[in-house]
């Protein structure tokens, strides 16, 4: 359980609980493929926003601001951790 | 760039003038398609639809079709089932991007002639939650609007030129609608069709422009990061903000990065613009804007985009200074949750109507993000569900059924579960004593009920609150009084019977005989044996024996 995709999946989820304030839920809760907006985890664009602002602060990256669909990393915990890994390597 | 009064928009124009792209659609094109859609909806006798386009541009020919049929257009805040249902006996028709509604070339009919829109019969109802919470319908004319959007013009027009406006806000709402729509197409300015919530996306928009403006709002403008190309947008030629207010520092912030303060804009479904500001904390009304207060400070707004001789009461108390003011807070329940309005009293009675619910009171909570919670009692059927199936089953029931009542955004995300709510002598629990107990963290001690002392004897009678912190994890379907924590109560309530400091050295003859759980009423007994550095400790949960011991007590520091 220590490999080192499954505690950045974790961290992410973590950080999803703490930067939106979700209560009752645990980073077991989340799945890593669950659709994080709209149904699904029921989070909306004010939650994409603040979690975009979330990430690029913990793990010091940026988003591309130019890049086409930015968003489209946001779908899921698994599209995020690949999102952070490759901007983490660039 | 020639002002095209509101009217007079679908009258033929000789010079072209551009409007929005991909698809391209300019001045003459939405006329044409209009006066066919105009045709349509004659053709089918529509006197009422309803309208709910995401492309800005489609809503364009939609309102000036049928406003040139003759026909009111119903804006729906949503298209969720209720609203629909709410609705449904008022309009002919639903004109949407959903499947199984109308869509604008269904409609289109061989064209009407062009003509000048009716100025002064009701055209246009926006939706918006009440006082009540009851969905609230509002009738404009298009004189309203017109009066609107020419005093837009006035003010801002020159600031603003040629820019391409793109926003960050729906459509269906009175900001988005003046300000993404028909302010452009009156002023002939381009715009964006689609609604860009994202700051990424919004860059990327505004590159594409040789010059652009924003119709944003806070919920955007306070979460613009650092990864933004700040020096290129600051090419903006300006920045709108409404539907809340706009936090000082995001102001500030905007203004460093972009040289420029936002405007932000005062107003509401009912009364349209009241009033703006831009780097300062007081409100200009607009220039036909007449305001006064009554008796409780509340701004009262007489204005030519209001019905003529109505004045509108508000409930925002409000503090004059000259002629601008100082908003200081609304004087009802309604609650503005990143821009979206919120009746908490309507919420409370859709809670109240769950069998688990005794009393529930709400509240915001400001945190990143503002969102709502819940202070809750729960009814019998409740405390067994808690006690049986866990919290998160029990809080995710209550946002299913609320989930019926309202947008996803209001459901609470964060809930207090009480013995009973905290209503002073009067009756009232005061909004801020709401939203202190949702800020305080959940309890990790019991409630004392009572207490005696005895000689070297304490009998205490405890609640075990059914918000306890160590809940969730012990265990989240079937939550239990962890017996460490038991013990620690015991050390905990035992003080008053030591002679003198003293620490945990270790536990004998435990025995732990029955659960306690969420609710339940303990009877405690302690009693300290200071010759032996022992403490007894038993715990009865309705008479039956819970658990007990001998917990060793060592003097501090020997």
């Amino acid at each position: 359980m220590s490999d080192p995709q499954h505690s950045l999946n974790h961290d992410i989820k973590q950080l999803i609980i703490e930067a939106l304030g979700l209560e009752d839920i645990s980073a077991q809760d989340i799945d890593d493929e669950q659709t994080l907006f709209g149904e699904g985890l029921g989070l909306d664009s004010v939650d994409a926003l603040e979690l975009g602002l979330a990430i690029q602060k913990r793990f010091g990256i940026k988003i591309d601001a130019d890049a086409k669909d930015t968003r489209n990393h946001f779908t899921s915990v698994a599209s995020l951790a690949a999102f952070v890994t490759a901007k983490q390597a660039a | 760039m020639k002002w095209i009064n509101l009217e007079h928009l679908l009258l033929p124009t000789i010079a072209p003038r551009a409007l929005t792209a991909a698809p391209a659609l300019d001045h003459a094109g939405l006329c044409a398609q209009a006066l066919q859609l105009a045709a349509g909806l004659q053709q089918r006798k529509v006197r009422r639809l309803a309208v709910h386009l995401e492309d800005a541009g489609q809503l364009a020919v939609a309102l000036l079709g049928a406003w040139r049929a003759g026909a009111h257009v119903l804006l729906p805040a949503d298209l969720q089932a209720q609203t629909r249902q709410r609705w449904q006996g008022e309009v002919d028709l639903w004109l949407s991007d959903q499947a199984q509604d109308c869509t604008l070339e269904e409609l289109c009919q061989a064209a009407l002639p062009p003509a000048a829109l009716e100025l002064d019969t009701p055209c246009l109802s926006l939706c918006t939650s009440g006082s009540s919470g009851e969905p609230k319908r509002i009738d404009k004319t298009l004189r309203q609007l017109a009066n609107e959007v020419l005093a837009l013009e006035a003010l801002w027009g020159q600031d603003l030129g040629a820019a391409c406006i793109i926003g960050s806000i729906a459509t269906q709402h009175i900001y988005g609608l003046l300000f993404r729509v028909l302010w452009p197409l009156c002023a002939g300015r381009t715009f964006v069709r689609k609604q860009l919530p994202f700051p990424e996306d919004l860059q990327r928009a505004s590159r594409e422009q040789p010059a652009f403006a924003w119709v944003a709002s806070p919920a955007l403008l306070k979460r613009m990061g650092d990864n933004l190309d700040w020096p290129a947008l600051s090419q903006v030629r300006k920045v709108f903000s409404s539907g809340g207010e706009l936090p000082a520092d995001a102001a500030n912030a905007l203004q460093q990065r972009l040289q420029q303060w936002p405007v932000e804009i005062l107003g509401s479904s009912e009364t349209g613009g009241i009033a703006w500001r831009q780097g300062s904390s007081l409100w200009q009304p607009f220039a036909e804007v007449q305001l006064s207060q009554d008796a409780y400070g509340a701004l009262r707004i007489a204005s030519p985009y209001l019905p003529a001789g109505h004045i509108e009461q508000s409930m925002d108390a409000v503090e004059f200074v000259g002629t601008r003011f100082r908003l200081l807070g609304r004087l009802d329940r309604i609650v503005k949750l990143e821009e979206k309005r919120i009746s908490l009293p309507m919420l409370e009675r859709a809670l109240l109507e769950h069998a688990w619910v005794e009393d529930a009171r709400l509240g915001v909570v400001q945190e990143n993000r503002a969102s709502l919670g819940a202070l809750l009692v729960l009814s019998p059927a409740g405390l067994h569900a808690l006690r049986n199936q866990g919290r998160r089953a029990v809080t995710e029931a209550l946002r299913s059924h609320l989930s019926e009542h309202c947008e996803a955004l209001a459901l609470p995300r964060r809930w207090r579960l009480l013995r009973q709510l905290p209503y002073n002598a009067q009756g009232k629990l005061p909004q801020s004593e709401v939203e202190a107990l949702l800020l305080a963290p959940r309890p990790q001690g019991p409630e004392v009920l009572s207490q005696t002392q005895v000689d070297n004897q304490l009998q205490l009678q405890l609640l075990v609150s059914p918000d306890l912190a160590y809940f969730n994890g012990h265990f989240p379907q079937t939550p239990v009084l962890p017996g460490v924590v038991q013990i620690d109560w015991a050390i905990a309530l035992a003080q008053p019977l030591l002679d003198q400091p003293r620490r945990f050295a270790g536990m004998e003859v435990l025995k732990f005989q029955q659960l306690a759980r969420p609710g339940d009423t303990l009877a405690l007994t302690l009693r300290f044996d200071a010759e032996r550095g022992k403490l007894y400790f038993t715990y009865l949960n309705a008479d039956a024996a819970c658990s007990s011991g001998r917990i060793v007590l060592e003097v501090a520091g020997a």
